[in-house]
This record gives structure tokens, sequence and C-alpha cells, in this order.
């Protein structure tokens, strides 16, 4: 007898669920779409904030914005791109899309995913270098910046106290005290391996190399095609980074990103080049950390700070509600936003132009870097990776290479600009 | 009459499902994606390209160089499989078979069954420490030496799947009958000779069984590479494979833009590999192997 009816209940029972779940779309589709009550859905690929939007940030925007309620809809990092190209091209895409940074963006742009932003109060608060991360083509913003990460080279105080050495200001004066460390003996100097290739350049190259390409100027002038990596410019940052090799700990080769950190919170080695993003991991043991900026060249010259764009917020072109949306991009712009978010995520940076101040003292630490520095993102994840070889990948695996085979910088510069010129044409 | 009919009628029903879930999700989608290697797709439009991606992939300079370094490194991880699966998997199953093990072999059995049940991850992961520079055994660095990362990744994975030609052999070895070996005592065989005049002849078939099955296996190859090296494995590409090649070009990876016909090509070539040597043992080297009937 039960088993007679089972599958008939729950046959019933799913096609009950079904109707269920089909009204409730259908009726917060048709509430939003008159009266005063707006719902607006944000897709994002930040899965791991959820919480922290829906109970501190979202919250914050409704209290100052009643009438416009915010849905927050993440989709794995993975997934996140070929989702949002889905749904927008499927008319169902979200009112606010989170941004990637670059080509991904750009590609976008061009099939008309996104509002302009050109004009808006949301843009005016970020100047060009913030927004450039997500322009078209001629340089029209598209996204409100709402964070970067940074990059430093993070320090163990202890150490360097007990050894008696001063932060370096210039290369020379790192390596003297990569030097010190090594002839102590105590300690590893570096906390640096090159099993994964992307740490060399994200946190190492990209740190390092602006100091002598000079930053936008190096970076842009690559795009344009008016310099190469051959140049002296370009081979004297690929050596500053090759400079490093004799401090690497035993056994480097096979060193992960893991391992790097594990040694320096374990208090085993003086220096690690890391991106802020690993603030909590590396204080997580008690060790007193402090952070340096990559040094530059010679005293008294520029100095250049990676900061890398990693999210921003764009509207879809086809939102139904782009007032609602255009006021949460105008939110996301204030000071009292920017705050609150990079406060809850240590390790990111606001992009804006007035300043906010961080609680972390290590966050705080790795702001001030922003001073007095001019900024630029990573060398090679604008156009240089659009096509076949990415000049991106290619550089992680010449930066290996340097540090396992004995390239050069000349012999790494030159293989690496072959490899982009043989699909790359400046000014397309 | 009446009953062949119902039997096909039978039959026709019970390997419907089967066959409805097996066309459904694997002889469409792989045919899909054949189909797909003829295309190329570009500004939202599909055009028939013939075999240009194929002959892009062989041919062009830096793609054609990932692709041949992923071949001849597939080889190499297949042939280090097989090299040392084979005696390794023989001399276990050769002990567990043996007289004096009678009252332990079921506990060995499963102790040297237990790595092919555990995840690949941990299985990477719990290698990798062990080796590990810093806080390992060995202070050379094995996954940062270009010579040696692959094959010690294939070490690995024959750690982990040693278990499985050892049953195969195993099997076999238990199915021959007790009155055989008798007979061979008898005559005045001892063990050593039993096994390699007696034994191993009649096991022989199952070498070319692990054998095709390892190349399929090795060739559909990426997890335990993935798992340690990412998508574009290290050091300078001396771990990439076929698998993570696809995965890369397919998917694209952090810096490379994901070209989805390019990467139905690559896996139509792995597809094409696998078909013609699995061909091939089916119907020159199967056919030709003594099978003794016990």
């Amino acid at each position: 007898m039960r088993s007679k009816l089972a599958p008939i209940a729950i046959t019933a029972a799913s096609l009950v669920m079904l109707g269920l779940a089909g009204c409730s779309t259908g009726g917060s589709a048709s509430s939003t779409d008159g009266g005063d009550d707006v719902t607006l859905t944000f897709a994002t690929w930040r899965t791991e904030d959820t919480a922290m939007w829906e109970d501190e940030i979202i919250p914050a925007f409704e209290e100052s914005h009643p009438g416009i309620t915010v849905d927050y809809a993440p989709v794995g990092t993975d997934d996140y791109n070929a989702a949002m190209q889905s749904q927008i091209e499927g008319g169902t895409g979200a009112d606010l899309i989170m941004c990637r940074p670059f080509d991904v963006n750009r590609a976008w742009i061009e099939d008309g995913y996104f509002e302009p932003l050109e004009g808006t109060d949301a843009v005016s608060k970020f100047d060009d270098t913030a927004l450039a991360a997500w322009t078209d083509v001629d340089g029209n913003p598209y996204c409100v910046p709402i964070a970067s990460v940074l990059a430093g080279f993070y320090y163990n105080t202890a150490i360097f106290d007990e050894l008696g050495l001063e932060v370096p200001t210039t290369q020379a004066e790192l390596l003297d005290v990569l030097d010190a460390i090594k002839k102590d003996g105590t300690y590893a100097p570096l906390a640096l391996g090159s099993a994964d290739g992307w740490q060399l350049a994200y946190n190492v190259l990209y740190s390092l190399g602006p100091n002598y390409w000079k930053g936008e100027d190096g970076r842009l002038a690559l795009i344009d095609g008016t310099q190469k990596l051959t140049d002296p410019d370009f081979v004297a940052g690929f050596q500053a980074f090759e400079d490093l090799k004799p401090y690497l700990p035993d056994g480097y080769e096979s060193l992960t990103y893991e391992d790097m950190m594990q040694l320096f919170t374990l208090g085993k080695a003086a220096i690690i080049p890391d991106g802020s993003w690993d603030i909590s991991a590396a204080t997580a043991t008690g060790l007193d950390v402090d952070v340096f900026g990559a040094p530059v060249a010679n005293a008294g010259d520029q100095r250049y700070q990676q900061e890398m764009p990693d999210q921003g917020v764009g509207m879809n072109a086809k939102s139904e509600h782009k007032e609602a949306a255009q006021e949460f991009l105008d939110w996301l712009a204030t000071p009292d936003f920017q705050s609150l978010y990079v406060n809850k995520l240590p390790g990111f940076f606001s992009m804006g132009t007035e300043p906010v101040t961080y609680d972390d003292p290590l966050a705080q630490k790795f702001a001030d870097l922003k001073t007095d520095a001019d900024l630029t993102p990573r060398l090679a994840l604008d156009r240089l990776s659009a096509g076949t070889p990415p000049l991106d990948d290619e550089i992680w695996v010449a930066l290996q290479n340097m540090y396992n085979s004995d390239l050069s910088a000349e012999d790494a510069t030159a293989e690496l600009q072959a490899g982009l010129d043989s699909w790359y044409k400046p000014g397309q | 009459m009446k009953s062949t009919g119902r039997a096909y009628r039978n039959l026709i029903l019970f390997s419907a499902p089967a066959f409805v879930v097996y066309a459904g999700f694997l002889v469409i989608p792989l045919i899909a994606s054949v189909v797909l290697s003829f295309f190329r797709s570009g500004e939202g439009v599909s055009t028939f390209a013939g075999l240009d991606n194929y002959v892009y992939l062989f041919t062009n300079g830096s793609t054609s160089e990932r692709f041949w370094n992923a071949l001849i490194n597939n080889f190499e991880f297949f042939g280090v499989h097989l090299l040392v699966e084979l005696p390794i998997g023989l001399l276990m199953a050769a002990l567990l078979t043996s007289s004096t093990l009678r009252r332990s072999r079921g506990v060995y059995r499963t102790l040297l069954f237990i790595p092919a049940t555990l995840s690949v991850v941990i299985v990477g992961f719990v290698w990798r420490l062990i080796i590990n520079p810093l806080w390992g055994i060995v202070q050379f660095p094995l996954l940062g030496d270009e010579n040696t990362a692959l094959p010690t990744i294939a070490l690995m994975s024959v750690w982990e799947y040693v278990g499985i030609p050892m049953i195969f052999l195993y099997t076999a070895l238990i199915a021959i009958p007790d009155d055989i070996l008798e007979a061979a005592k008898l005559d005045g065989s001892n063990a050593w000779s039993t096994f390699w005049r007696v034994k191993f002849p009649l096991i022989a078939p199952q070498f070319g069984l692990i054998a095709i099955l390892t190349y399929i296996w090795t060739f559909n190859g990426f997890d335990i590479i993935y798992a340690l090296n990412g998508s574009a494995p290290g050091p300078d590409y001396s771990t990439d494979i076929l698998g993570t090649l696809f995965y890369r070009t397919f998917f694209g990876s952090s810096g490379q833009v994901a070209n989805p016909d390019l990467g139905a090509t690559v896996a139509s070539v792995v597809f094409f590999l696998i078909l013609i040597v699995t061909a091939l043992y089916f119907f020159v080297v199967q056919r030709r192997l003594k099978n003794y009937e016990l």
C-alpha cells in the first residue's frame, strides 16, 4: 500500500514545489516592476563575502536608501565569467554586476553589457588610473572601482631588531640587508620559492620592476608599442628580480606559495614578498610584522607601488531599475561605503581619491605605501595577455627559468618579446 | 518463436535506460566535441574550418611547441606507469598468493589496495609534504627540477594505483587450478620454475589488458597533475600532459583566453590517440594471445 502510493506522493509534492518556485520568482518580478519598492540583484564572484554583504553592507545601504532592497547573488569565481555571459545574453542578468579588471571587462563592454558611467557622480570620485581597469578602448568608464590589492615586502621586525637591520629603500640596501641575514645564518633571508610561477610575477617582478620601467610610462608604452621588453629599462627590472636569487632558501625550486608563508610565519625567514591579501595569514601566529615597499634603483628616485584593481561594480545595460542601480553605484563611491568595506576585508584597499582609515595596523601600513608613490597595476594583464601565447603566463615561466635554470634577464626579455610579437599588434 | 520475440523486447526494454544515459552523456558530447574541433568561432559566429584547427595545433610556433611537449610528456608519464606498476604489481600479487601468507592474506590485500581508494588531492598533498625540501625527507627539490618533476608525479600516481594491476594479476593467479600446480610439483619443478613456467604463461594475457588500461588512463590523465601543479604545470611545462593542455586551452587560465575550438581539437586528438591504440590492441594483440583452457 505504502509502496504504491509513495511515487504518486513524491510526484505530487515535487509538482507543488515547482509550482511554488514558479510563483515566487514570478511574484517578485511583478512586485518590483511597479510601486515604490525596488529590488536590485547584485551578481558577484565573492562567495566568501556573502555574510558580510548581507549582514553589514547592504543593510547600511538600505537604511539610507529606503525603498531599495539589494539581493546579493554570488557565483563561484571559476564559473562567474561564463555565468554572467549566458545570463546577460539570455536577458536574465543581474542589475548590478561585479567587473573583472581589464580584458574580460573590455570584451563585456564591447558586447554592450554595461551602461556607460561617464559623467556620473560615482566615477567622479576616482582618478583615471583607478578607473583604467574598467574603461572601453577610448577610456570611458563603465564600473565603479571598489577594491584593489597591493603588494609589498613583509618583514619580521624581531629579526630586523636582532640583527640590527634598517628597512631598505634602495635596491643596493635591500641586497645588503639580505646579505647580512645570509651571513648571520640563523634565518633564511627571503621566504621565496619558484614552484608557483604566478607569485614570482605578481609579488616580486611586478613590485620591483616598475621602479625601473617607470610604472605606467613603461606599461602603457609596452601596450602602444613604443617600448619593448628588450629595452634597457625592462631588462633592468628583470635584473632586479634576478638579483634576489642568491638569497633564496635551499630547495627553493619546489617551495610552493603555502610553504613560503609557513616559513615566514614560523619565524624562520626574515622577509616575504607577498600581496596585501595575505595580511591575516602573515600575522596569524602572532609575529610582529611590518611591511616595506619595493625599493627604488637609486636614492631619490620616484617610488612606484603596485596597485592591482580587483573589484569594480557596473550596471547592466538591460536593467529595469537603472535609477535605483545608479543610487547604489553612487553610494559605492562614498567614503562611508569604502571605509566599511575595506575594514571588513583587511588586505583590500579603496581606490578613491578621498582618504580612508584602516583599523588593521598592517593594512594601514600597506595603505601608507601608496602615499608619495606612483601607482601601477600588474604589467601584463592589460591587452598583452589577450592572445596566444599570453604574456602574463609566459612571464611566470620565464621567471621560474631565471631562478631554476640560469636564464639571464637579457635572454628572458628577448624570448618574451618574441612571443608577444608573434601575435600582438600595438594600436589595434 | 514467441519467446524469442519477447526476449528481444525485454532486451531492448532493459538496455534502453543504459543506452539513453550512455548516448546522452557520452556519445553525443563526444561527437559534438569532435564536430566543434572542425569549426572556428569569433565575433559571435562559428564557421566551418576543416582541418585548420588541427594544422594550427600541430604546426603553429608557440601552440604546437606546447602540444608536442605535452604529447611527449604523456608518453613518459605512461612509460613510468607501465614499467613500475607492472613488476611491482606482479611481485605483490605473487607474494599474496604465497602459501606462507595464508592467514594474513586478507589484511595485506586490503592494505596494499587502500591507496587506490584515496583521493588524488590527498595523495598529492601528502607526498608533496614528504618530499618537501624544507620539512620533508629529501633535500633535493624533486618537484622543482625539470628532469625529475614528471617521474616524481608519475611515481606518486603509481603508489596510489599499483593495487589495481595487483588485483588483476592476483585474481588470475588464484584462478589457476591446484591440480596443475600439483602436477608440476610431482614433475619435480621448484617454486621458482613453477612460477615462471606454469603460472606466468597463464596470467600473461592480463599484462596486455593492464597495459592498455594504463594507456587509456594515463592519456586521459589530468587530476594528479592539476592537483599538484595547476593548469600550467611547471617547472617550464615539464609536467604538462594532454589533459592539462586541454584544460588550459578550453577553459583558459589566469591570463590565457579560453579557446573552445582549439580545446576541442586537443580533446579530439586525445580521443583518436586512444581509439587507434585500443583498436590496434584488440585487433592485433588480443587475437594472438594464447588462452589456455584450464
